[in-house]
């Protein structure tokens, strides 16, 4: 059974998404205040973190370095639509994933069981062979099958590829991904990464216009999806 | 402009020497063919003729060039064509009497006929004065701005008198400015000042050479002194031209007042239209905001009284409709708060169209109600440098308008072409098309009032508020194969290198 912890100040959201996590069959414990939920996460050492980045008590960011200092355990933030620059501000702290409020259970559910079974399953565990829409990864032998055509990938291509599927259904701000893919000093080319992401999209999407498995995080990154959410 | 006071040009050049090199030439001119035809002319029609010259000497070149003309005469007629001829000296003494009334003659005559010609003059001048004067004022009459007064006030200045002006006028601090950058003589405008609040002239040495002084003249208006005329010109031509200088400050003064209330009357405007809109935002707002507000409470009140759990789920699934219907009211209106504060800074940055448009299919989600979206952009198009999470909501906004009024499951069109240094993003569907004679992209102005669509008319006023920010337009049209079509443009740069892979 996994351990969830909320730290969210405004009742009525605590309230339903704890009866969504009951539902799920998690132990849930919750707070109002940072104070009072750093304080939980060390007696209760939860595998997952719900934090509202709004906290009456002071800046979630702190919750988000202070918790990174000694655990590994995802963190999905909430936080309001507009304010992209603080949510970007919380991934590259150490968060893991974010909620856009309002939002729904469905949303809330699918997150939150995609970050335990990333640690549930280990990251990057021994699959070789990885599959999505149409696509067909063979990571040992690095090679890319799409509708069983062999499919052609430059290095960036293919290690922003991989880089996607080592981290499925999080989502992976721009500046993570320009220093895994390009390496430290290329974080004024968002621009290049932004066409590499398309032409991986030209490359592997049935309609890149309207990606399914590559999806935009605006003003925050992507987000790879293995299954194609139905529309 | 120029040309306006020819009369002024011919009247120096008439003083100076010409005129009385002229005068000679005149009595050279009946000298000489009088010569020849002496034997057959009586003495007295010689007299004649050089009496004509001197007439027609003072009343082309004036007074000082007709008395020498006179003396010449005179001496002339004397020299040539009185016994003996070639000397000065007279055998007749009768010719005394002749040369004296000759020269009386010629003396009063060229005394008349040089006034006689000199009123005339100054009658031109008068006419060429009033007549500029008058242009002026209709030019002034005409201007909408007070930089077209104080150019025109300028322009007439130069042409008129070779005098630099300029206009300077109050703040909304009562602290004088120059209207043109850079005209005003002086920086320190102590002087202006003086003029502008006792109401009177003031003069001072010009600084910018030997007799020539600036004046600064109020323009006096009944109620208040709405400005100073600063004019740097001559000193004499100045003092000569005083009562022309104060027509023109006076007429550029009612120019500046006319402007002034014409401002006025504006402000009251549009305070009175920023009124209305307000009644017309409250109303709209507390209908709007109030309908899914009741049908939540209504909801909730029939999950709470509904005993048969079959119903639920129907009554769970309208509730969360209308919570997101109110979700994206309030975005919206949170949005046009935030545009219209002014406090938006633009987060800029070059991406690809593509990017944005597929996030804003996906963001829009069931709210697209089955409507296939296809989305056409040439392959060609160049990275261009946006705000993606606004223009995502322009796209969002176009999309969901689109979804709302056409018919069911009809397809929508999101569509890109290059032109002439920008892109044209269309979004065009096969509905009913936009509903004529409405401000659409103004706020809270919906196509169809009051209607079953949710919605508070915000959509298409941010989208034009963040597509102008980004420098581009929108506009709504109703295209001749019907549907309706949003389109709005952002301008190509020239977009940075992509970081190419080595081969």
């Amino acid at each position: 059974m996994s351990r969830v912890l909320i730290v969210e100040d405004e009742p009525q959201i605590r309230r339903f998404v704890r009866l969504a996590l009951h539902g799920e069959g998690c132990e849930v414990t919750e707070t109002g205040t940072l104070r009072e939920g750093l304080a939980l996460a060390g007696d209760t050492r939860p595998d997952l973190v719900i934090l509202d980045l709004g906290l009456p008590d002071g800046d979630g960011l702190d919750f988000i370095r202070a918790w990174r200092a000694w655990s590994e355990a995802p963190l999905l933030v909430l936080s309001a639509r507009g304010l992209e620059a603080d949510k970007v501000a919380a991934l590259d702290a150490g968060a893991d994933d974010y909620l856009s409020k309002p939002f729904g259970v469905a949303e809330l559910l699918a997150r939150a069981r995609a970050l335990l079974r990333r640690r549930g399953a280990g990251e990057g565990a021994a699959r070789p062979l990885r599959e999505f829409g149409r696509v067909a990864v063979d990571l040992a032998r690095r090679e890319v099958r799409v509708d069983g055509q062999a499919v052609h990938l430059t290095p960036i291509e293919y290690r922003l590829l991989t880089l996607f599927l080592s981290h499925p259904g999080r989502v992976l701000t721009h500046r993570q991904l320009l220093r895994e893919v390009w390496g430290p000093g290329h974080g004024n080319s968002g621009h290049t990464l932004r066409v590499y992401v398309g032409r991986l999209r030209h490359l592997l999407e049935q309609d890149p216009t309207q990606p399914q498995h590559v999806l935009t995080e605006i003003g925050v990154g992507y987000r790879f999806e293995s299954e194609a959410a139905p529309t | 402009m120029h040309n306006r006071f020819p009369k002024r040009v011919a009247s120096l050049a008439r003083r100076g020497v010409p005129g009385y090199f002229l005068a000679v030439a005149a009595c050279a001119a009946v000298a000489l063919p009088v010569r020849l035809l002496a034997p057959w002319l009586a003495p007295a029609n010689i007299v004649m003729l050089f009496l004509l010259a001197v007439f027609l000497v003072a009343l082309y070149l004036g007074r000082r060039p007709a008395m020498l003309a006179a003396f010449l005469s005179v001496a002339v007629f004397d020299f040539f064509f009185v016994q003996p001829h070639f000397s000065f000296a007279v055998v007749d003494a009768q010719y005394l009497v002749t040369f004296s009334v000759m020269l009386a003659v010629a003396l009063i005559t060229g005394q008349f006929a040089a006034r006689l010609g000199q009123q005339a003059e100054e009658a031109l001048e008068r006419e060429s004065h009033t007549r500029a004067l008058y242009e002026m004022a209709r030019e002034l009459a005409g201007a909408v701005s007070v930089a077209q007064v104080a150019e025109t006030t300028q322009q007439f200045l130069e042409a008129g008198l070779g005098a630099t002006a300029s206009l300077l006028l109050p703040d909304a601090n009562d602290k004088l400015h120059a209207v043109a950058e850079g005209q005003a003589v002086s920086q320190d405008f102590s002087l202006p000042r003086r003029a502008y609040q006792r109401g009177e002239p003031v003069e001072v040495l010009g600084f910018s050479g030997r007799g020539v002084i600036t004046l600064y003249l109020p323009l006096l208006t009944p109620m208040r002194a709405r400005g100073v005329l600063e004019i740097t010109a001559e000193a004499g031509l100045l003092h000569q031209e005083r009562a022309l200088l104060d027509t023109v400050a006076s007429l550029a003064a009612i120019a500046v007042e006319r402007l002034h209330y014409a401002e006025v009357a504006r402000a009251v405007e549009m305070r009175m239209a920023a009124e209305r809109l307000r009644h017309s935002v409250l109303a709209s707002l507390s209908h709007d905001l109030r309908t899914p507000l009741t049908a939540l409470v209504g909801l909730a009140d029939t999950l709470l009284l509904d005993v048969d759990p079959a119903t639920h789920r129907e009554t769970a699934q309208a509730l969360r409709e209308q919570a997101m219907a109110l979700t994206r009211m309030v975005n919206n209106l949170l949005d046009l708060a935030r545009l219209s504060a002014g406090g938006v800074v633009l987060r800029r940055e070059w991406q690809p169209l593509e990017e944005v448009a597929g996030a804003a299919i996906k963001l829009l989600g069931t709210a697209l109600d089955g409507h296939p979206v296809t989305v056409r952009l040439p392959t060609d198009l160049p990275l261009l440098e946006f705000d993606a999470v606004l223009l995502e909501r322009v796209i969002g906004n176009l999309l969901d308008n689109a979804a709302k009024y056409a018919p069911a499951a009809s397809p929508i069109l999101l569509e890109a072409h290059l032109a002439q240094g920008q892109v044209e993003v269309s979004v065009c569907d096969e509905g009913p098309g936009f509903p004529q004679g409405l401000e659409l992209l103004e706020p809270f102005v919906r196509g169809a009032a009051e209607s079953s669509q949710p919605g508070i008319g915000l959509g298409l006023a941010i989208c034009k508020a963040i597509v102008e920010a980004h420098g581009g337009r929108l506009e709504l049209a109703n295209p001749p194969e019907g549907g309706a079509r949003a389109r709005f443009t952002l301008p190509l740069g020239s977009p940075p290198a992509i970081d190419e892979e080595m081969p």
